[in-house]
C-alpha cells in the first residue's frame, strides 16, 4: 500500500483541486492549465526515448497528430447520429475514453513501424525517419478529406477537462517512473550508456529501443487526444517541426533523463508561452522562438545538463522526505 | 566432450585482406584459467568478439558448453554461459554501480523475467524478486570489496575499482565462463597482485572458467594453467608456463629473431 501512498495524494490533491478552484479560475488561465498538461505527458513520454533510452526522435508531434486526429474522428462518428450519448455524462465520458485509448494505441502502432526499421541501425537514423514521418504524417492529414484536410477538423466534441488531463498527467507519469525504475527501463538505461556492453550484458537493444519509442508514442497519442477534445478543433499546420521542437526543448530544459526535469520544465515553457501572446499581439512579430532560444542558450551555458541533469527533484530533497515518496528501488541514476 | 567449457576450431577472421585470425583451435576445460597471450595487434581482442559474437567469424566453429554458438547475436550468446570485460572499459558510466549490477542479474536467464504489467504494478512476487536481487548486488560486491561504493557513479570510481566492477558485472549475468580483456590494465603493481587473488578466488569459489587476455607476464604466468600465445592472427605455441617461457617460436614473436 505504502508504494502507492504518494500517487492516491496526488490524486485526491487534483480532484480537490478540481471541485475547489477550477471553476473559479477565468479561462485563460485554466486553458494555460490544460495546455500544462498535454506538454508534460509529451514532455515527460518524449524523454523516455530521447533522455532514457538515449535515441533522438524528433517528430513527437507526428505521434500526437495521429492520437488528436484519430480520437477526435472515433468521438465524432459515435457520437454524430445520437447526440444524446454526449448529453450523459456517463456515456460521454465512456467515448473519450474508448477514443483516447483507440489514439494511444493508434499512435504506439504506427510507432512500431517507424520505429523499428530504423532502431535496429545504429547511428543517427531515427532522427531523420521521425523527421520526415512528422512531414509525411502531416502532408497526408492535408489531403484526408473525411478529417477536414486543408480546412481543419472541426465539430470535436468538448470532453476533455482539468480532471480528465490531469488523471492522464498522473497515469503517464506512475507508469514512466515506474518503468524506468523496473528491469524494462534498466534496458534503455544500458542502450543509453552503452550499447556494445549492453549486448554483451545480455540485453536485447532492439527491443528495448522499439518498446521504448512505442510506449512513447502511445503517451504521445493520448496526449493528442486530450489536446483534440479541449481545442475541438484541428489544423495539421499545429502538429509541424515546430511543435516537434518545442517538445525537445522541454526534455533538454528539464534534463534529458529527469522526469520531474521534464514536468517543470514542460510547466514553464507553456507559462512562458502564453505570457509572451501579448507581446507578439502589440508588435505582430512572433519574438516566441527566439526567445526560447535565447532562454536555451542562456540555461546551456549554465547547466549544460539541463535544469536537473538526470537527478529527479526527489534528490534534492533531505532523506526523509525522500523515503515518504519513494520506495527502496527508486534511485535516479 | 562436456569436459569443455570452450572449443574452437579452425576460427577465422577476415578484415578484407587482412587475416586478424586464423585457423586458431583452442580447447578450455571447465574449471580452469587459460590466458592467451601476444604481442599488440596478434588478434586476440579479435577472439573475444568473435567468441561473443560482436563479430560474425569467416570461418570455423565456436562451442560454448557443448553448444555451437556461431551465427546468434551477442544478447543470446550471452544465455549460453559467456560473458565479458573490455579492454578499453565499457561501464555504463553515468549509472551508479549498483545498477550496473542490476542491469546484469536482470538478464541472468536462471531468473524469472516479469512483465511489463507486474513491473508497472509491482507485484508482491515482483518486489520480493527485486529485494533478492539487490541482495545479490551487495553479494557481488563483496567480493572485491566495493560495498560502500554501492551508490556512486560508475564514472566516479577509481581506475582499478572500474576494472573491478566490469568483471562483477560480467559474473552478474550468471556466467560460468568470462572472458577478460586485459583486467590488469593500468594497475599498479599492488593492485595486480590483488587482481591475481581474486580471479583464481572467482574461480576456486564459484568454479568459473577464466579466458584472459593479458600483457602482465608475471599475471599470467603465475595462474594461468594454460597458455596459448598468438602472433600474426596464428597460433604459435600452447602449453603450460614453463612450456611457454622456453619456447624460441614465443621468445622469437616478442623479442624478434636473433640476428644469425
Ligand atoms: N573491425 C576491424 N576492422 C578491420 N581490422 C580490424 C578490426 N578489428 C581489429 N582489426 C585488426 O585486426 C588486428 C588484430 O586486432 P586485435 O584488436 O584483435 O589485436 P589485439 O591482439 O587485441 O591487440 P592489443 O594487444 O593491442 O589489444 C589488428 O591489425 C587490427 O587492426
Ligand atoms: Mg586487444
Amino acid at each position: 500500500m505504502k508504494q502507492y501512498l504518494i500517487w492516491l495524494t496526488a490524486l485526491v490533491a487534483i480532484v480537490i483541486v478540481n471541485f475547489g478552484l477550477i471553476p473559479f479560475l477565468p479561462p485563460y488561465y485554466y486553458s494555460i492549465l490544460i495546455y500544462s498538461g498535454v506538454n508534460i505527458i509529451l514532455a515527460v513520454s518524449l524523454n523516455l526515448v530521447n533522455g532514457f533510452t538515449g535515441q533522438f526522435s524528433i517528430g513527437h508531434a507526428g505521434f500526437m497528430s495521429v492520437g488528436a486526429y484519430l480520437s477526435a474522428y472515433i468521438s465524432i462518428m459515435i457520437t454524430k447520429d445520437n447526440p444524446d450519448l454526449l448529453a450523459n455524462p456517463v456515456t460521454a465520458n465512456l467515448i473519450f475514453l474508448v477514443s483516447l485509448i483507440a489514439g494511444g494505441a493508434g499512435s504506439a502502432i504506427i510507432g512500431y513501424f517507424v520505429g523499428l526499421p530504423s532502431l535496429r541501425l545504429r547511428g543517427d537514423y531515427l532522427a531523420i525517419v521521425t523527421l520526415g514521418f512528422g512531414e509525411i504524417i502531416r502532408v497526408m492529414i492535408l489531403n484526408i478529406d473525411a478529417i477536414g484536410g486543408a480546412r481543419g477538423f472541426t465539430g470535436i466534441p468538448l470532453l476533455s477537462n482539468f480532471l480528465w488531463v490531469y488523471i492522464a498527467v498522473l497515469f503517464t507519469l506512475f507508469f514512466i517512473w515506474r518503468l524506468v525504475n523496473s528491469a524494462h527501463g534498466r534496458t534503455y538505461l544500458s542502450v543509453r550508456e552503452d550499447e556494445i556492453a549492453a549486448q554483451s550484458m545480455g540485453v536485447n537493444t532492439t527491443n528495448a529501443k522499439v518498446q521504448a519509442f512505442v510506449i512513447g508514442a502511445f503517451f504521445a497519442g493520448i496526449a493528442g487526444g486530450l489536446f483534440a477534445h479541449f481545442l475541438l478543433y484541428l489544423n495539421p499546420q499545429t502538429f509541424d517541426f515546430n511543435r516537434s521542437f518545442e517538445i525537445i526543448i522541454m526534455v533538454v530544459l528539464g534534463g534529458a533523463g529527469s522526469i520531474s526535469g521534464s514536468v517543470v520544465a514542460a510547466i514553464i515553457l507553456t507559462v512562458i508561452r502564453e505570457a509572451l501572446r501579448p507581446i507578439q499581439e502589440i508588435t505582430r512579430i512572433d519574438f516566441r522562438m527566439s526567445i526560447y532560444s535565447l532562454f536555451l542558450i542562456i540555461l546551456m551555458l549554465n547547466r549544460p545538463n539541463g535544469l536537473f541533469g538526470t537527478k529527479e527533484i526527489f534528490n534534492f530533497m533531505s532523506s526523509k522526505m525522500r523515503r515518504l515518496f519513494l520506495g527502496k528501488e527508486d534511485t535516479a541514476t | 566432450m562436456s569436459e569443455l567449457a570452450l572449443n574452437v576450431s579452425k576460427l577465422t577472421m577476415q578484415f578484407g585482406g587482412l587475416k586478424a585470425v586464423s585457423d586458431l583451435d583452442l580447447q578450455i576445460s571447465k574449471g580452469s584459467i587459460f590466458g592467451l597471450i601476444g604481442p599488440n595487434g596478434a588478434g586476440k581482442t579479435t577472439v573475444f568478439n568473435m567468441l561473443t559474437g560482436v563479430y560474425q567469424p569467416t570461418l570455423g566453429s565456436i562451442q560454448i558448453f557443448g553448444k555451437s554458438s556461431v551465427g546468434f547475436p551477442p544478447h543470446k550468446i550471452m544465455c549460453f554461459g559467456v560473458a565479458r570485460t573490455f579492454q578499453n572499459i565499457r561501464l555504463f558510466k553515468d549509472l551508479s554501480v549498483h545498477k550496473n549490477l542490476l542491469i546484469s542479474i536482470d538478464q541472468n536467464p536462471a531468473r524469472k523475467k516479469y512483465s511489463l504489467l507486474s513491473s508497472i504494478l509491482r507485484t508482491s512476487a515482483y518486489e520480493a524478486d527485486l529485494r533478492d536481487k539487490q541482495r545479490e548486488v551487495k553479494k557481488l560486491l563483496k567480493i572485491f570489496d566495493l560495498e560502500n561504493r554501492e551508490f556512486e557513479l560508475a564514472k566516479n570510481l577509481p581506475y582499478g575499482d572500474q576494472r573491478r566492477l566490469e568483471i562483477l558485472r560480467a559474473m552478474a549475468t550468471g556466467a560460468k565462463l568470462l572472458l577478460l580483456d586485459e583486467p590488469a590494465a593500468g594497475l599498479n603493481p599492488n593492485e595486480t597482485t590483488k587482481l591475481m587473488t581474486t580471479i583464481s578466488h572467482i574461480r576456486d569459489e564459484y568454479g568459473i572458467t577464466i579466458l584472459l587476455i593479458e600483457h602482465d607476464m608475471k599475471l599470467v604466468m603465475s595462474i594461468c594453467e594454460r597458455i596459448a600465445v598468438l602472433d600474426y592472427g596464428v597460433k604459435i605455441a600452447e602449453g603450460n608456463a614453463k612450456e611457454i617461457q622456453s619456447n624460441p617460436k614465443v621468445i622469437e614473436a616478442y623479442l624478434g629473431k636473433a640476428k644469425e
